[in-house]
């Protein structure tokens, strides 16, 4: 409950002196992560002792296998899509993008429009990329933990593992999965180069695929120190092409990026919230909707 | 039966017909399977709307099917039951071709059938399909170490000490292995409700009450495999494969688990759609009996042919005499489990996801009708349970305790006296 209302509180703080101000506190180790670390190291020197000279190459292993004390103590990453239904005109220009930029078909779109209507009948668009579920049914459902989170909320596949069950389709409340029915083989890319060219390997006849807010891009840009959502080479296709700009990507962490800000500032609605499956995507509702 | 009236030559002749007309069926298959194994599963009809079809319902039917293996093995080893003996063993090696038809047709349906073995190496211990997968496999091995006596014994194998010396080692630790068999089973077998009953998203499938109502299904309907193939050896043999009182005991029980089936269906269809309104459940409903035979299939199919009428013949004394009412009746299980499979996995999919913030119905429904190669496949699957199984009552020593000569079996009225008792044997092996 009280995180809930902090995390309220962040969001909707009305100057970035307060964010930075809590920004400032959060870099300090807080009591709980200062008692764990005193614990671990703790345990460290009791079993070094114990063990006796050369580590034990179990203890060994144990310790090289956990994770790094954290270098940016600055915060976790958890990347997030707007769409501006109010904007939004039906353009399927980001439908066309990502199409050419993942090499995905027609009939396997990993981010699809939909037209839809207010209950006074006015007509409005809605796009659907997949949505990064943090609670995401085809994660949970997964036999294999083909498709897992990233640390950065990223909801993503491997290829290599993924049996091709389809649980996971059946699962998604979204129907933001597709299958490759079929061995597409060196067929062209029918939105290319129009609309892009594909900067991801074809994926195999027999596993499932989706959406993965182009994190071939993200890591990229990351690497070589863009941002993505600021920095269009690290920002997904179908977020660069919009001619309205109805589509906003970043960091939700970040108080400064212009996701964060647009959520603390301005009603927006998730698909389906009922389900619990808590979207990182977020709408801004067009005129009319509540 | 006109059969008995054949002479020998005739009967091996009629015998060996269909034999071939069995493998002819697993050709059939074969060939479908290879096209489907080379092609992709583009060839199918299923598509990212109803990406499951035939061949899941192949999967979860035959599964129930075999549950006869668990449950009779239960009574005799658990329970302490030994007179079902004389069918558990056929119950054993129905649920081995059971289990190895769903997975037969699991090979066929998952997209990399040569990653079937991911699930054994990459858990993801929150998923209701890893356990079903890893229960699956261990409780197949059960299944295999239940059926090894009884290879040992009915082949030459038993001729070797080593051989014998293992039957006998398995034959002691049966109550183990039969203890772990039924609990293996008891969890997957309503796992397998739970994979549809745990998908929020899809309200008709969205429900406490699927796991229960597999497992109660699975357990009224394996058992009534069971029987009535063992009906079929008794009349096309002549011979009693089981003793009545065995057999009338088995049908009595899988009576009383339809009614148990039916008492849960009605109430989990009375709290969901008439004490209680949830408007998106009603709203599948209304699509699925206006535009599928879902009501119809669902109430006649399942409920009354499914569940009541056998549970009437089952459980009325003067019913269950007539051999070929009991034949019915545990034909009717059985239909009646697999259109509840049927009607299950493709009624989720029919009514589609409804995730549009608007008031438009943007999504059409989702048709579904499975393609001739999934039909050749499936085909073929009941190809080899069926020539198994025809193997199986040949070969394999499944009715340790079947009359020995032909006796006479009528048809239709089996005569109302109480069964004259064989004599005494030793159950207790």
């Amino acid at each position: 409950m009280t995180e809930n209302n902090q995390e309220i509180q962040e969001q909707t703080a009305p100057s970035e002196k307060a964010n930075t101000a809590k920004k400032a506190r959060t870099n300090l180790v807080s009591r709980r992560e200062f008692v764990t670390m005193l614990i671990g190291s703790g345990m460290t020197m009791v079993l070094a002792a114990t063990l006796a000279e050369p580590l034990n190459p179990i203890v060994q292993s144990v310790l090289a296998a956990r994770p790094p004390l954290p270098t940016d103590p600055s915060h976790k990453r958890h990347w997030v899509m707007v769409i501006d239904l109010s904007k939004c005109i039906g353009c399927d220009y980001c439908v066309y993008a990502c199409e050419a930029t993942n090499d995905t078909t027609d009939d396997m779109r990993w981010n699809i429009r939909i037209d839809d209507e207010t209950e006074t009948g006015e007509v409005f668009h809605v796009t659907r990329p997949c949505l990064h579920c943090r609670n995401a049914p085809c994660v949970e459902v997964c036999p294999v933990g083909a498709t897992y989170h990233r640390d950065d909320g990223l909801v993503v596949m491997d290829y290599d593992k993924c049996i091709g069950c389809r649980y996971c389709e059946a699962a998604c409340p979204y129907g933001a999965r597709s299958f490759n029915w079929k061995d597409r083989g060196d067929t062209p890319n029918t939105r290319a180069p129009e609309w892009g060219r594909p900067e991801v390997p074809r994926r195999q006849r027999g596993v499932v695929e989706k959406c993965t807010f182009c994190i071939h891009r993200i890591d990229a840009g990351l690497a070589k120190g863009l941002m993505p959502g600021a920095d269009p080479e690290a920002t997904p296709a179908c977020v660069n092409i919009c001619p309205v700009r109805a589509r906003f990507f970043g960091d939700i962490n970040n108080p400064n990026s212009e996701v964060a800000r647009i959520i603390a500032t301005t009603p927006t609605l998730r698909l389906r919230e009922d389900l619990g499956t808590d979207p990182s995507v977020y709408y801004i509702p067009p005129r009319g909707l509540a | 039966m006109s059969t008995l009236s054949l002479k020998p030559s005739q009967r091996t002749a009629l015998s060996r017909l269909w034999i071939i007309f069995l493998i002819a069926l697993m050709g059939v298959g074969l060939v479908a399977g290879i096209h489907v194994l080379t092609n992709g599963l583009g060839v199918t009809n299923l598509n990212n709307h109803t990406p499951w079809g035939l061949w899941i319902i192949i999967d979860i039917s035959s599964i129930a099917l075999g549950a006869g293996a668990f449950t009779l093995s239960a009574a005799v080893y658990v329970f302490g039951l030994k007179q079902y003996a004389a069918i558990a063993r056929a119950a054993v090696f129905v649920g081995i071709l059971g289990y190895s038809s769903a997975m037969l047709a699991l090979l066929m349906d998952i997209g990399r059938p040569d990653r079937f073995y991911h699930p054994l190496i990459y858990w993801n211990v929150h998923s209701v399909l890893w356990e079903i997968t890893v229960a699956v496999v261990f409780y197949t091995s059960v299944l295999v170490l239940e059926l090894l006596p009884i290879i040992i014994e009915s082949t030459p194998l038993k001729r070797y000490r080593l051989a014998r010396g293992i039957g006998h080692l398995l034959h002691r630790v049966m109550p183990i292995v039969a203890l772990v068999g039924m609990g293996i089973s008891m969890i997957h077998q309503s796992s397998l409700g739970a994979t549809y009953g745990i998908l929020t998203a899809r309200p008709v499938w969205y429900s406490p009450s699927a796991p229960v109502l597999f497992i109660l299904s699975a357990v009224a309907a394996g058992p009534a495999l069971t029987v009535f193939l063992t009906l079929v050896v008794s009349q096309l043999s002549g011979r009693q494969m089981v003793p009545r009182d065995v057999l009338y005991g088995v049908i009595k029980f899988i009576g009383f688990a339809c009614l148990a089936y039916l008492y849960l269906k009605l109430w989990s269809w009375a709290a969901s759609f008439y004490y209680s309104r949830v408007p998106e459940r009603d709203l599948s409903l209304e699509l699925l009996t206006t535009n599928t035979p879902y009501g119809f299939t669902f109430w006649w199919g399942e409920v009354f042919f499914g569940a009541l009428v056998p549970a009437v013949i089952f459980l009325w004394s003067r019913l269950r005499r007539h051999t070929s009412l009991v034949m019915i009746g545990a034909a009717l299980v059985i239909l009646g489990l697999v259109m509840n499979r049927w009607n299950v996995t493709l009624s989720g999919f029919v009514v589609p996801l409804d995730w549009s913030p608007g008031v438009r119905e943007v999504f059409s429904i989702n048709t579904y009708a499975p393609a001739l190669v999934e039909w050749a496949v499936a085909v073929g699957i009941i190809g080899y349970a069926t020539l198994a199984f025809t193997l199986g009552v040949r070969y394999l020593k499944l009715y340790p305790y079947a009359s020995e000569q032909a006796e006479s079996v009528s048809q239709d009225k089996v005569e109302p006296k109480i069964q004259v008792p064989s004599p005494v044997r030793d159950y207790g092996g």
